[in-house]
Order: C-alpha cells, then sequence, then structure tokens
C-alpha cells in the first residue's frame, strides 16, 4: 500500500538520522558500551524494520485504503488553535488565553455569541477556580492579574 | 501469616479518612472518563498527576490506581447503551451489550457487568495479595542479564499482540526506546538528542507525550467525523439486577474471564484489551450455541467485562515486584511513584510497606464502592452521554493543555504534547499503535541501563544473555513470539 511506503520511508529516515547521532555521541566498546552505543542500534533496528515495510508495500499492489488527507479544515483550525494556546499562555495570562481558546472552538461548532461567550467565560473561571484554588495548581498569571 | 499482617496492616492505611476519600474520588474519575469515549484512562492519570503532587505517596496512587481500574467499570455502560466503547478494553463488549439493549434488557447486561466486574475485579485482588509477596521475594535475584531479557520480552508480546501489523508495532517500540534516550544519559552524563532545547535537556515528559498521543490526537480524529445521532437508549433505572437465568449462564464466563484477565493482566504488554476479546473468544467457542453471539448473549458481557477488570489487577503484580510497567497505564503510575520518590521494584514490600500494601488493599475497597456507586449512578452516566461533542471537546483539550503545562509549570512540554499530538494523529491515520511507542519510552532507559551493566559484567560478551538460566528463558520466548507469526503464515502458501 502506497500509505505503508511513506510511512515507512519517514521512519527509515528517522532511523538515519538517530543512527547518525549515535555515531557522533560515540558508541564505545562493548566491554564499555558508550552514550552513542543504545541510539546507535536502536536506530539501526527501525532502520532495517522501516526496510522490511517498504519491500512488503512495494510488493502488495492493492492501492486502495482510506484517505489521508485531513478530511475537515477543523482539524487545522483546532490544531492551530492548540499551539496558539501554549505560546500565548505565559504572555496573555491563563483566564485570558483559555476563554479566547474556548470561544473559537465553540464557534467553530456554530455555536451562537452568547451562548459561546457564556461558555466560555464560565469555563475559563470554573477551570481556574478549580486548578488554582482547589488543586493549587500554578497557573500563568496575565498583565490584567488574572 | 506474613500476608496476613500485611494485609491486615494494608487495611489499616487503606481505610484512614483520607485515603478512602482519594479512592473515591480516584474510581469516580475513572468511572467518568470510562463512560466518555475519547479520554481513556491513560490520558486521565497522566492529566491528574500533577493534582497530586501535595498527597501523600500512598493517597496519590490509590487515586490514580483507582482511576484505571474505574475506567474499566466505566467503558461498559457506553458501549451497551450508545454502541460506542467508552474504553478500548470495553470495545467486544458493544457487540453483546448492545444488542442486549435493543432487545430492552440494557437493565440486565449493565447489572451483570457490573458483578462481573466487582467479582473478577475482587478475585484478582486476591491473587495480587498472595502472588506479589512471593514474586518479589523470587525477584530479588534478578540481575542486570534478568531484567534486560525480561524487557526485551514484554517489548515482544506487546507487538505480537498487536491488532495491525507486527512490523510496525516493532517499529513503534524502537521509536518509543529513542524516545526514551532523549536528555541526560544517567551513565556518562552526556546530553542526547536535546538540540540545545532546554524542555528536552531533562528527557521527553511522559505526561505530554501521553496526553498527546492518546488525548489530543484522539480528539482530531473524532473531529474528521461530524456528529452523529448517537441514537442512546433511555438508561434503565430498574431491572440492573440479574436472572436466575442470567447467572446461571454468566457464572462460568466471569470466571473463566477472571482467571485469563489475570493471566494476561501480568504478561508485560498485554493487557485487559487483549484479555477483553480473548474471553469474548473463549465463551463463544465454550458456548454450545454459539450462533447467539452477537445477538445478544449474556456470556458475551460477562466474559469480556471480568477479564478486563481481572487484567487490571493482575497489571500491578509487575510494577509491584519488578518496578516494570505492564502497559502504558502502569508506566504513569510508576512515574508517579517515581516522583513521590519511590523505587518500585522487588524491594517495595519491604522500604515501603504501607504503599505496598496500601495499594493492594485499597483496590478491595475500591471496587466494593465501584459496585455500590455505579449501578444507581447509570441514570446519570447515560445523560452525560447527551451532551454533544461540540461542546466536550474543547475541554477534554483544555484539561490536556493544562495537564501538559503544569507538570513542571514550563510551556516546552505543551509543545512536546502538540507535537506528539499531531504525530498520534498521523499515526492513527497510517495504521500504527501508541501503546508500544509509550512503554518502550519508559522502559527505554531501564533497558539500556540494564543492557550496558550487563554488557560490562560480562566484559562484553553477549553470551550472558544466554548462559543465565532465567533470562536464557525470556530470551527464548521472545525469539518464539517473533518466529512463530513468520511461520504459521508460510503455511498456508505452502500448501
Amino acid at each position: 500500500m502506497r500509505r505503508d511506503l511513506v510511512s515507512a520511508l519517514f521512519w527509515l529516515a528517522v532511523a538515519i538520522f538517530a543512527a547518525a547521532q549515535g555515531l557522533a555521541l560515540k558508541l564505545g566498546s562493548l566491554k564499555q558500551p558508550g552514550s552513542g552505543f543504545f541510539p546507535f542500534w536502536g536506530g539501526v533496528v527501525l532502520g532495517l524494520l522501516s526496510l522490511v515495510l517498504v519491500a512488503r508495500s512495494l510488493g502488495r499492489q492493492s492501492a486502495t485504503g482510506p484517505r489521508v488527507r485531513p478530511e475537515s479544515s477543523r482539524l487545522l483550525v483546532v490544531a492551530g488553535a492548540l499551539l496558539g494556546y501554549v505560546l500565548l499562555l505565559e504572555r496573555a495570562g491563563f483566564v485570558a488565553v483559555t476563554f479566547a481558546f474556548l470561544l473559537l472552538l465553540l464557534r467553530l461548532e456554530r455555536r451562537g455569541w452568547a451562548f459561546s461567550a457564556a461558555t466560555a467565560g464560565a469555563g475559563a473561571a470554573a477551570s481556574w477556580a478549580l486548578f488554582q484554588l482547589w488543586l493549587k495548581t500554578q497557573l500563568p498569571v496575565g498583565p490584567l492579574g488574572f | 501469616m506474613e500476608i496476613v499482617q500485611g494485609v491486615l496492616y494494608g487495611f489499616q492505611v487503606a481505610l484512614q479518612p483520607i485515603n478512602l476519600l482519594y479512592c473515591f474520588v480516584g474510581v469516580l474519575i475513572g468511572t467518568l472518563v470510562g463512560v466518555l469515549p475519547g479520554l481513556g484512562p491513560a490520558a486521565a492519570i497522566a492529566l491528574l498527576l500533577p493534582s497530586t503532587f501535595s498527597a501523600s505517596p500512598v493517597s496519590a496512587v490509590i487515586m490514580l490506581a483507582g482511576i484505571y481500574y474505574g475506567a474499566m467499570y466505566g467503558g461498559s455502560t457506553t458501549s451497551i447503551l450508545v454502541n460506542i466503547p467508552g474504553e478500548a478494553a470495553s470495545v467486544v463488549t458493544c457487540l453483546d451489550g448492545h444488542a442486549m439493549a435493543r432487545q430492552g434488557r440494557a437493565g440486565a447486561a449493565l447489572g451483570i457487568a457490573a458483578f462481573g466486574s466487582f467479582i473478577a475485579g475482587t478475585l484478582s485482588v486476591v491473587l495480587l495479595t498472595f502472588l506479589a509477596p512471593f514474586l518479589a521475594r523470587v525477584t530479588l535475584s534478578f540481575g542486570p542479564p534478568e531484567y534486560f531479557a525480561l524487557m526485551v520480552l514484554g517489548l515482544t508480546l506487546l507487538t505480537y499482540f498487536a491488532r495491525e501489523s507486527m512490523v510496525k508495532a516493532l517499529m513503534m517500540a524502537a521509536v518509543g526506546l529513542l524516545c526514551g534516550v532523549v536528555g541526560q544519559d544517567t551513565i556518562s552524563g552526556r546530553l542526547r538528542f536535546s538540540f540545545g532545547i532546554r524542555t528536552l535537556e531533562d528527557g521527553l515528559g511522559l505526561v505530554p507525550v501521553i496526553m498527546g498521543l492518546f488525548g489530543i490526537s484522539e480528539v482530531l480524529l473524532n473531529l474528521e467525523t461530524r456528529d452523529q445521532d448517537r441514537g442512546i437508549f433511555a438508561a434503565p433505572t430498574t431491572g440492573l439486577l440479574p436472572t436466575r437465568e442470567d447467572w446461571r449462564r454468566s457464572a462460568l464466563p466471569i470466571l473463566r474471564g477472571s482467571a485469563l484477565g489475570f493471566g494476561l493482566g501480568i504478561l508485560p504488554g498485554a493487557g485487559a484489551i487483549i484479555a477483553s476479546f480473548a474471553s469474548y473468544a473463549v465463551e463463544k467457542r465454550a458456548s454450545r450455541e454459539p450462533e447467539r453471539f452477537g445477538h445478544g448473549a449474556i456470556e458475551g458481557v460477562a466474559g469480556p467485562e471480568s477479564a478486563n477488570n481481572a487484567a487490571a489487577g493482575g497489571a500491578f503484580i509487575p510494577l509491584l515486584t519488578l518496578g516494570i510497567p505492564a502497559n502504558a497505564v502502569m508506566a504513569i503510575l510508576l512515574g508517579a511513584l517515581m516522583i513521590h520518590g519511590l523505587q518500585p521494584g522487588p524491594l517495595l514490600v519491604t522500604q515501603a510497606p504501607d504503599v505496598f500494601w496500601g495499594i493492594i488493599t485499597s483496590m478491595y475497597i475500591g471496587n466494593a464502592m465501584l459496585l455500590v456507586l455505579n449501578l444507581p449512578l447509570i441514570p446519570m452516566w447515560a445523560r452525560l452521554l447527551r451532551v454533544p461533542y461540540a461542546l466536550l471537546f474543547p475541554f477534554v483539550l483544555l484539561f490536556c493543555l493544562i495537564g501538559a503545562y503544569s507538570v513542571g509549570n514550563n510551556v516546552g512540554d505543551g509543545v512536546v504534547m502538540w507535537v506528539f499530538g499531531i504525530v498520534g494523529y498521523l499515526m492513527k491515520k497510517f495504521d500504527y499503535e501508541g501503546a508500544p511507542l509509550i512503554l518502550a519510552m519508559v522502559i527505554g532507559p531501564m533497558m539500556e541501563e540494564a543492557l550496558r551493566q550487563s554488557l560490562i559484567l560480562s566484559t562484553g560478551s553477549f553470551a550472558v544473555f544466554v548462559t543465565r538460566p532465567i533470562s536464557a528463558g525470556f530470551i527464548l520466548a521472545s525469539a518464539l513470539l517473533v518466529l512463530l507469526p513468520l511461520i504459521t503464515r508460510r503455511r498456508p502458501s505452502a500448501t
């Protein structure tokens, strides 16, 4: 299957990279294995397995797997929102970022503005209370003081 | 005698009000994540790990363990009422459990799942009570070669039982071993694969990786399919007690499921999912009317639901006696014990008897709590299932984000989670499993240390793994597992 070929080639690249890094870290000897010993051989094993998968996928000609392309643009929005949350968390503070994150995702699901804003507000406040006040997690504080 | 003393001491610990509270919270949250599809016990435990930092080690582990076996109870509710497995180990329960619900027998299905889970859970804790101290004594004699060989066997078993291709599962184990290498080398102190990034210098965090692979990726995958009408059955409030005929049909499946589940649970790499499938297959074969299976046979609910609970108990054996996790959930529990300054392994029973016996006896209490709690709460769980996914998923993602960040108050961990979320999503798309990766990542550093120590011990000779009898046995079993599929596949093409 083509899908297997693509993924196997990806892991082959990872394997080559790992083995090369292992070599650079020094293999040591069998009597005194060095820092690079385990990553090098881990990479070699992964590489060999990837080659087995490459050979298998070339041997099999049935190329009708499920589509791999993301089926909806919401996926990209959600993935972007997640990364945005992580990167902005310490700059804007927990409450503000959480509110914006929940609002965006609820609007994405075509909920009304009023409902989304109210739910996002309640969600941000409740999670802050749960984690900061009750569980004593240190959540980042923004310029507004929360 | 020693065991009786241990059990009594354990009950003293587990019955303290604070520990009862933690146990209760654990099994309640466990049931909740079991009921909710798309959030499994691994992600839930990882999420709640930071919240236990202020608790004592015993309380923390009692709660986290409760989440694990609680999820086994909860998973069946969703399978039976909605025909969606709430949890991976309840996949087979959909077959006959949902068929029973369609015939108006949802109450009996939910009832027998709860009773079966209770009986199997309790039986497996009894076995755990007697076997764990004994095995801890045996494994005291293990040296680095035995440990290494056992871990090889564990990884091989995990890939042998893989649902997709074994090659892919082995590849994921190799990737996991490489992930475990990231950070400081424990022997030489050198930094590996950290590329000057601070977050990576301490190694890849287990919590963010699990959140990504099991939490984020699952949500992303669910987002592709629009909310369908789930067709939830109205939860029965009466008729939960199985009839005499139900009991007659279910008694043997529950006992067989308990034994099978416990046995498979002990093996590193097998676990609750395999146990439930194996039990279903056994019951179908043992039945005089196998054609009833898939059309509402109560045996098909009783067996697998017992097996997955028994497996949850069995899985504690390698963790408590060897310090080796049998599955992804045990891997996080191992992490939790170590964060609290405990070293799981053969010495745990003597060094921290309160933890060792406290955990074991808390499971008797937790199982009883689950039975008493769950039957009356079923209507509430069913109502929860009516919350649309569009409202649920933003909060699941939010909890993952908070969980990953709060382990070390580090934004870098959030990025690690994001990366593994995307990788996990692609892995699911390309039919790779996450479990071998996680397990290998956790035991990777232990394996590397054992391998390097073994080689130093033997002055560079690999023969050390086959000249010591226990280690040789493990290696031989691993080799057989790898070769077995090759042999059985060849045979049909030869004829």
